[in-house]
């Protein structure tokens, strides 16, 4: 089968089309034929050596398709269930092996796209809202990359909870998609201060929490615009890892809270795996998360995929198609 | 009036007994004769300058008494009214002068010398079970220096409220207050390594909350002895500032919430604070919490009551009586 393999941490470069056998499933696993792949930042984390992993290794960790064979300890799926998930290395291939349990249904008013698609952003977005910073209606939150994979399905979250959201882009074009998903105010980061901007539409008040995927840029200033006993959600670093900073600062700003969550530890257990992905697929089939799928690329053109999301050009879901 | 004065910042040496004038009240600020005075570990710090506030200054942030006299403005308080407060230097004297937010009515049933004694702790352990992690009945906390001033409120609260009380101690004399106060477990950690007893005691799974005043000593295995998404509450720092933190280690140890928090935060209006010190008397008057005053200087000997505070010696609250 076809899939990217990484060898050795880099560049582009580092991303070959390689030719695998097809795998076998183990007792506990299922393979799925992949009818689409996510990309996500976390693989460009991988690809780069940043997150490290044992090398050599396929990347990707987001598909969904059908499943073609099953190990034998493996209960509740069979051949033709259409399936998807996230978190589980080797997705930008035609064929992954992944432990059962990881594995969800998906219903039949979302496509293969759709799952693919909106499984790790979409779970993302879901447990930064509903439980890393419960929001509450007529609360404020502050969005980073709003118009990202992530950022569009936060603050169209945000919105249908009730919260005010204050979103921040680079582009104008990036600012018009962030106001159609909910954002009440949008700030370009490229040309005002937001810290100076948030003041401002805040009335000198404080947010109630900040969602922050940017990291090393944005971090500090963050902490600066949260209200008393608010919190920074740090759950990414796109703009680089944010230095060890002083817990001080954090008591003379308000007695803020920090977290800085993955994924995995909202998903630890396959009930929550199952109530979040249902969630999500849920909202998307009954039309209240609308995922914008940018652009599909051969998986042949990965690098080309991780170019353009590296160069920030990129809204929404990028996904990969075997 | 005598009063403590600190006119260079040092050891307990430092803190003089000299004769000033009394203060007078500006327009919305009250006197106060002093009747007891708290000492905290706070005063420690300002004392040796890990703390800064300009020079000389006269030490105590807490205490008790009966106001004299009024400034023109003040709708608040009468001369006579019986008050406490927290958070207003210059306690270690005969007479301290106050905005009049920051006195609170002491009831009939609550002596001087335990409204002096509970103010500083007893709020603070108050936010904290009720606001900086709302502690719930079932959940498991681990409450460092838990026969402290803060600490033996702390286990008390945290106990009234039904959850499961692991204390840390650094004598069998300690831990036995620390039980007495409710604690179901207390560990020796001069004998034992608390993260070791704490992942036994839980069944490897890890405490919810952690609440912590000793900071640079306990805040590695602090981290290690939580439950995947456990909250860290550090209210204080008796063992020094911890360093600065890499916010990455919070998401590798279990996607862990953390917040550092100050008294002020939590008593920002004159309504918070009166809500808490109305909550906080009423539990005294009730018999429901206990005040353990270990020793009372006079103020004379604020260096003693410095340098047995320091040795860690006294369990429970130390005042000094003008």
């Amino acid at each position: 089968m076809k899939a990217i393999q990484v060898r050795q941490p880099g560049g582009l470069e580092a991303m070959e089309l390689v030719d695998l056998p097809v795998p076998e499933p183990k007792a506990n696993e299922a393979v799925v034929k992949l009818a689409a792949s996510g990309v996500n930042f976390i693989d460009v984390y991988q690809r780069e050596g940043r997150y490290k992993v044992p090398l050599p290794f396929v990347l990707g960790q987001e598909g969904a398709g059908a499943v073609t064979a099953v190990g034998a300890d493996v209960k509740g799926l069979k051949a033709g269930d259409r399936v998807a998930y996230a978190s589980i290395l080797g997705s930008y291939a035609e064929y992954a092996a992944v432990p059962a349990d990881k594995l969800v249904p998906v219903p039949s008013g979302v496509t293969d796209q759709q799952a693919a698609g909106a499984m790790l952003q979409g779970m993302t977005a879901h447990y930064l809202s509903h439980d890393a910073f419960p929001l509450q209606r007529g609360e404020t939150a502050l969005v980073h990359a709003a118009a990202g994979g992530v950022g569009l399905l936060l603050v169209q979250m945000a919105h249908n909870i009730g919260a005010r959201v204050i979103a921040t882009v680079s582009t104008g074009e990036k600012a018009k998609l962030a106001r159609e998903a909910g954002a009440d105010d949008v700030i370009l980061y490229s040309q005002s201060d937001f810290e100076a901007e948030t003041k401002r539409f805040m009335g000198g008040k404080g947010v109630d929490v900040v969602y922050d995927s940017v990291g090393k840029t944005t971090f500090e200033k963050g902490l600066n615009i949260l209200r008393p006993r608010g919190m920074m959600v740090l759950f990414g670093g796109s703009s680089g890892a944010v230095p060890p900073f002083d817990l001080i600062t954090l008591s003379t700003k308000g007695s803020l809270y920090v977290t800085r969550p993955t994924l995995a530890a909202y998903t630890a257990t396959r009930e929550e795996l199952m109530a979040r992905s249902g969630a999500v697929f849920g909202m998307l089939a009954a039309g209240k998360l609308k995922l914008r799928i940018e652009h599909t690329y051969p998986l042949a053109e990965v690098q080309r995929a991780h170019r353009e999301l590296e160069a920030r050009k990129t809204t929404g879901k990028l996904l990969l198609i075997p | 009036m005598k009063a403590i004065r600190v006119q260079h910042t040092g050891g307990p040496e430092v803190m003089e007994l000299t004769e000033l004038a009394a203060p007078r009240p500006k327009p919305n600020e009250a006197v106060v004769k002093v009747s007891a005075a708290g000492v905290n570990s706070i005063d420690g710090q300002f004392r040796d300058g890990s703390l800064r506030t300009p020079l000389p200054f006269i030490p105590g942030q807490e205490g008790a008494g009966v106001v004299t006299e009024v400034g023109a403005q003040a709708k608040t308080v009468k001369i006579g009214d019986r008050v406490a407060w927290s958070g207003v230097l210059g306690s270690y004297a005969e007479y301290v002068v106050s905005p009049e937010e920051h006195l609170v009515p002491v009831p009939a049933a609550v002596t001087d010398e335990h409204a002096a004694a509970a103010m500083m702790h007893g709020l603070t352990a108050h936010y904290l079970v009720n606001d900086a992690h709302k502690l719930k009945a079932g959940e498991t906390a681990l409450v460092h220096a838990a026969a402290g001033g803060v600490g033996l409120l702390l286990v008390q609260m945290a106990c009234a409220i039904g959850a499961r009380v692991i204390g840390t101690a650094s004598s069998e004399e300690k831990a036995k207050l620390a039980r007495e106060a409710g604690a179901d477990e207390v560990i020796i950690f001069t004998r034992q390594d608390f993260e070791s007893e704490v992942k036994r005691l839980t069944g490897g799974k890890g405490v919810d909350v952690v609440y912590d005043g000793v900071g640079k000593a306990t805040f590695e295995k602090n981290l290690n002895v939580m439950r995947l998404r456990g909250m860290l509450v550090l209210y204080g720092m008796s063992s020094g500032p911890v360093p600065p933190v890499d916010p990455a280690k919070l998401s590798e140890k279990g996607s862990l919430y953390m917040a550092r928090t100050t008294l002020a935060h939590f008593t920002a209006t004159r309504e918070e604070l009166l809500a808490r010190t109305g909550a906080l008397f009423a539990m005294i008057a009730d018999g429901k919490l206990k005040l353990r005053i270990a020793k009372t200087y006079p103020l004379a000997e604020a260096p003693q009551a410095h340098r047995d505070m320091e040795a860690r010696k006294i369990a429970g609250k130390m005042l000094l009586v003008p």
